[in-house]
């Protein structure tokens, strides 16, 4: 068996780890290929941007329609069933990759029970495509680890080699239970551990530029500083006096406020902040945009109100682009030093 | 690289990047001289214009008009001659050496202008141009390119975008305003240039005379505290007065303030203390102004007054400026009518002022000579027929009393008054008896206008009605117990203390990303600086926190360890009184399962345990660093009630002594239960003075801590115990 499936939720660092692992197993001589093969775009017509990404790092000569050979999108249905078609272009798309490849890193959609309904969801195609999953979890509380467990059962029960189940994301107060009671539980019902793997900003926390690509609306400065890291989101609704406690709590944030409240904004820019994000479509005072310029945040402003604009937000996870060398090294490291990638190889063999 | 002390010597050098950035924010300065700029012999106008209504033509004409005796040098390339005077292309043309140079070509012109003022030696300049900072991003470059010229030449510059100076003493009017002020002793510094015009207007109306008025502008170079603390020097100059937004340097601005206020009155007006106020000021000025409280605390304890409104400013100016100050606070009251004599008693009252309690001598006097129906209590009733004898005859009975130290003469027209004569009799009495502050009110209009008109020419204060005469004696009578109370002592100094450890502990914490501490690292931080905290540890499973307490030893607390909640009560994060291995168990539990259902993307530290502490008196000592003036320390009453009772006091950090720290808990309500209230024992005020002193010791020598919450504070008749630490750090 040359394939390794990667599963998990969305935003539990499924493309970190393909990332690190296909990196990391080239470093060890194995000529590494990455398929993913129902893909996603933020906008309809777009690449899947794993597959342009992983493209680049593997340097394969695949075309992109052929690494994420099949899109989905939240009414694929109404495009009628097909199912069939859509797994023989599957099948056909993993030949052309497997070729020259000692080993497949297969992705998952954005979650592994998408395209279920027609068959097309990642255990089914896991073991259609004959490759061992790498489950990963993102813990929140003890109800992550039974919804872990239960996905790892019903692979078992489908017959899909389970190969283990990597924490991603984990903060560090969290570590500690991790070890002492998660993995000991697991080992109990058979799944192993293979790593546990802390979060670090720079593969958790998206852009600023993202947060534009997200939010829409005009930048009013801070063309230059797209690539500050986004560690928390705040809004600013009380009175400054108030707000200066919460402000100086959290860093790197994306503050968000009316564009007439002058006040904040520049209470903001005195504390650690990543970008303004001024709602109600209101320009603020020049003062607020120069003050920016100088501190070097980036200034947004859109046209809805803060409400809507924190719903969009919540969809934001961190993101490997091909040209940041620093999440990219992240990625190997967090591999080299956290996982059992040797174990992972060996269970392939 | 950095040559800061060629800058001190006005040498033209190249400066570091930073070294240039921090100068032009401010944050190296030295208090400028500025001796030269209220001594000028020579000013060039550069932007003169022969068209009447320019700007540059008022100037000129307005510099004529003041009666300056000093040479004129209009520049203008297109012209020959403006309002009489040869008019020249450049400075550089100009036949004699120039003191100040007044800027008023369009901004794009300014920095050119600049840098040919600094290579011809000019060392003062007012920039009246405006579209700087004020217009946005490319302005503030332009100010900024300004302030480097001035800089890189030595040139100190008011403004830009300002209305310019006047000064009644040199003469010399560089404004382009309506009109001059006449001459006086007071002061006045104006961020507003509006303002500043509206008042000048309206002093010349009653006569109100000024020694300098600054108009600040942009306060690029120079700003409030360079004219304060060229003010409190000039001999010219009686009071102070300022109206600013905003403050340019905390720092500076209350050591020049300090200094002054020794010497003379310094009355602020600070504009921007509503919420509405303050965001007008942020979009007016584009300068984040420090919380209003920071401001109230540095004023108090830089010995400024604080007007509240404009009529407050110039009321406390005319009284400062005409009157002498009082002695004491005891006022005594003389006049013609019942019912404003009791408001005026009010007043006293409300103005935390005494009503004089006359002499026996006085009494008998005021008995012999007084009508019958008069009262010859405090306020002296010299009833409705009292013409000007009767008048004088009481108001120096009480001017000669020893238990009176100011006097507040109120006159309602009834049809025997006769307004004009009393207003003599007054003026000779003032003459009299002249170390004795003597205010009036002539309540009415159009009948009493005479003898405000003499009254007002003889500089005594006239108001039309009696409180804001008693609030000025009010002012005045703050200023001097002010001076009198101001403790000078040591500032603090520890040995025993241990920065290295909280050194250690902010590297952790910052290496992990965190602005704000785990309570028990802020009580390790606390302990390092001789806070007696009470005992915390942290604790990840429910068996390490049995273990640990068994350790300390039960009753216990447990809390909530997490950066990211602010007020663990309010997420059932706290669990007090566990005194068995199971309630803590139990109790861990309980917590992480609260939190999450309140804070479900919060991911917790662990639980901390601590000893349960026998209760005491709840304080708390609490810090916030403003963004101006620095770190603020608060004491007051803690515990849940905090925020309703409000019963807080504040101090600046910077500077303060033991003697302050015990002067700003004798503030509070607190003190009355610390000093033992109904029968309980009273509290270790020396340790808690002590603890406070510490604290502020620990906030002085971390500028990363940006605030800091000891709440509550257990208080006991021997010691105390900080129960629960917050520090939020800036990463």
């Amino acid at each position: 068996m040359k394939n390794l499936y990667i599963m998990g939720s969305a935003g539990s660092g499924k493309t970190a780890m393909a990332v690190g692992l296909s990196l990391k197993f080239k470093q060890e001589g194995l000529r590494v290929s990455y398929f993913k093969p129902v893909g996603t775009s933020t906008v309809t017509g777009k690449a899947d941007e794993d597959a342009v990404l992983m493209k680049e790092l593997l340097d394969m000569a695949a075309p992109l329609e052929v690494i994420a050979p099949t899109m989905a999108s939240p009414f694929y249905l109404s495009r009628g069933n097909r199912s069939a078609e859509m797994l023989a272009t599957i099948k056909r798309a993993y030949q052309e990759i497997a070729r020259h490849a000692d080993l497949v890193i297969i992705d998952s959609a954005i979650f592994p029970h998408i395209m279920g309904t027609i068959g097309l969801d990642a255990p089914s195609l896991a073991s259609e495509l004959g490759a061992g999953v790498l489950y990963l979890i993102n813990v929140k509380n003890d109800y992550s680890l039974d919804q872990s467990v239960f996905f790892n059962q019903y692979l078992q029960y489908k017959g899909v080699p389970v190969l283990g189940n990597i924490f991603t994301h984990v903060p560090r107060p969290i570590q500690a239970k991790i070890e002492g009671v998660y993995k000991p539980l697991l080992d109990n019902l058979g799944f192993r551990t293979l790593g546990i793997v802390p979060r670090v900003r720079e593969l958790s926390s998206p852009s600023v530029a993202q947060v534009h690509e997200l939010l829409g609306g005009e930048l009013l400065t801070g063309e230059r500083n797209l690539d500050l890291l986004v560690e928390d989101i705040m809004v600013g609704a009380m009175t400054i006096e108030s707000a200066l406690g919460y402000l100086r709590r959290s860093n790197n944030k994306i503050f968000i406020t009316g564009g007439d409240r002058a006040d904040m904004a520049l209470a903001a820019l005195e504390t650690s902040t990543s970008a303004i994000v001024l709602t109600g479509g209101l320009y603020p005072d020049v003062k607020v945009i120069s003050r920016a310029m100088e501190k070097g945040v980036p200034v947004l402003l859109v046209h809805y109100d803060t409400y809507t604009a924190i719903e969009k937000l919540s969809e934001l996870s961190g993101r490997i682009t091909p040209n940041n060398k620093e999440s990219i090294n992240k990625a190997v490291e967090n591999v080299e030093r956290y996982c059992d990638w040797q174990g992972i190889l060996n269970s392939l063999k | 690289m950095e040559k800061t002390t060629s800058y001190l010597h006005n040498q033209p050098v190249l400066f570091g990047k930073k070294f240039m950035w921090d100068l032009c924010v401010g944050k190296v300065k030295a208090m400028a001289d500025l001796t030269p700029l209220f001594n000028v012999k020579s000013v060039a106008i550069i932007g003169a214009s022969n068209k009447p209504g320019k700007i540059g033509n008022v100037i000129v004409k307005n510099i004529i008009e003041s009666g300056f005796a000093g040479k004129i040098f209009p520049i203008n390339p297109k012209e020959t001659e403006i309002e009489g005077l040869p008019c020249y292309s450049s400075v550089s043309q100009a036949p004699d050496k120039i003191d100040l140079a007044v800027v008023c070509v369009p901004a794009k012109f300014c920095p050119d202008v600049m840098e040919e003022c600094g290579k011809t030696g000019i060392k003062y300049a007012v920039v009246i141009t405006a579209g700087f900072k004020e217009v946005g991003p490319e302005g503030l470059e332009l100010e900024k390119k300004l302030l480097f010229i001035c800089k890189k030449y030595g040139i100190r510059m008011v403004g830009p975008n300002c209305v310019g100076i006047m000064d009644t003493h040199i003469p010399i009017n560089t404004s382009f305003a309506a009109g001059f002020p006449v001459q006086g002793d007071i002061a006045f510094i104006s961020q507003s240039g509006a303002m500043l015009v509206s008042i000048m207007d309206w002093a010349k109306s009653i006569g109100l005379g000024f020694s300098r008025v600054i108009s600040l502008g942009n306060k690029a170079d120079l700003n409030e505290a360079d004219f304060i603390d060229a003010m409190a020097d000039d001999p010219f100059t009686k009071v102070i007065l300022c109206y600013i937004e905003d403050v340019h340097n905390g720092k500076y601005f209350l050591e020049a303030a300090s200094r002054a206020a020794r010497k003379k009155p310094v009355i602020v007006l600070k504009s921007g203390t509503s919420q509405a106020g303050a965001l007008a000021a942020s979009s007016h000025t584009g300068a984040l102004a420090g919380s209003d409280l920071a401001y109230e605390t540095a004023f108090t304890q830089a010995g400024i007054l604080r007007a509240r409104s404009m009529t407050e400013l110039f009321d406390l100016a005319t009284c400062f400026s005409y009157q002498p100050l009082p002695k004491g606070d005891r006022v005594a009251i003389v006049t013609n009518a019942g019912g404003p004599g009791i408001v005026a008693s009010d007043a006293i009252e409300e103005a935390r002022l005494t009503m004089a309690r006359f002499d026996k001598e006085t009494l008998d006097a005021l008995r012999a000579n007084l009508p019958a129906e008069a009262n010859i209590y405090n306020p002296v009733d010299v009833i409705g027929d009292a013409r000007a004898d009767r008048y004088a005859f009481a108001l120096e009975a009480v001017l000669k009393d020893p238990h009176v130290d100011s006097v507040v003469v109120l006159v309602c027209p009834t049809a025997v008054t006769d307004p004009e004569n009393i207003a003599q009799r007054i003026i000779e009495l003032h003459r009299k008896y002249p170390e004795k502050p003597l205010l009036t009110a002539y309540m009415g209009g159009m009948t009493l206008a005479k003898g405000v008109k003499i009254l007002t020419r003889a500089k005594i204060p006239v108001f039309t009605f009696p409180e804001p005469a008693i609030r000025s004696i009010a002012g005045m009578v703050n200023y001097v117990r002010r001076m009198e109370s101001r403790v000078e002592g040591e500032e603090i100094r520890y040995d025993d203390i241990n920065p290295d450890k909280v050194k250690a502990i902010f590297y952790d914490v910052i290496r992990d990303r965190r602005s704000v501490l785990l309570g028990s690292e802020a009580a390790a931080v606390a302990e390092a600086y001789g806070i007696s905290a009470a005992p915390v540890k942290l604790a990840i499973s429910p068996e390490e926190a049995v273990a640990l307490a068994e350790s300390i030893g039960y009753p216990v607390v447990l809390k909530v360890a997490s950066p990211k909640i602010m007020h663990k009560t309010d997420v059932g994060g706290v669990k007090i009184g566990l005194n068995n291995a199971e309630d803590v168990r139990n109790g861990f539990i309980e917590i992480l399962e609260n939190v999450q259902r309140y804070l479900p993307n919060v991911v917790p530290y662990g639980i901390e345990v601590s000893k349960m502490m026998p209760k005491g008196t709840e304080l708390i000592v609490g810090m916030t660093r403003d963004m101006q003036f620095g770190p603020l320390i608060a004491f007051g009453l803690g515990g849940i009630y905090v925020n309703l009772l409000k019963d807080v006091s504040f101090r600046l950090a910077k500077g303060i002594t033991h003697a302050e720290i015990a002067a700003m808990i004798a503030e509070t309500k607190a003190s009355t239960l610390l000093r033992g209230y109904r029968g309980e024992q009273p509290a270790d005020m020396m340790s808690l003075i002590d603890m406070v002193a510490r604290a502020a010791k620990l906030i002085l020598d971390f500028e990363e801590i940006s605030e800091m919450d000891i709440n509550p504070v257990f208080a006991y008749p021997d010691g105390y115990s900080a129960l629960d630490i917050k520090i939020t750090i800036e990463l």
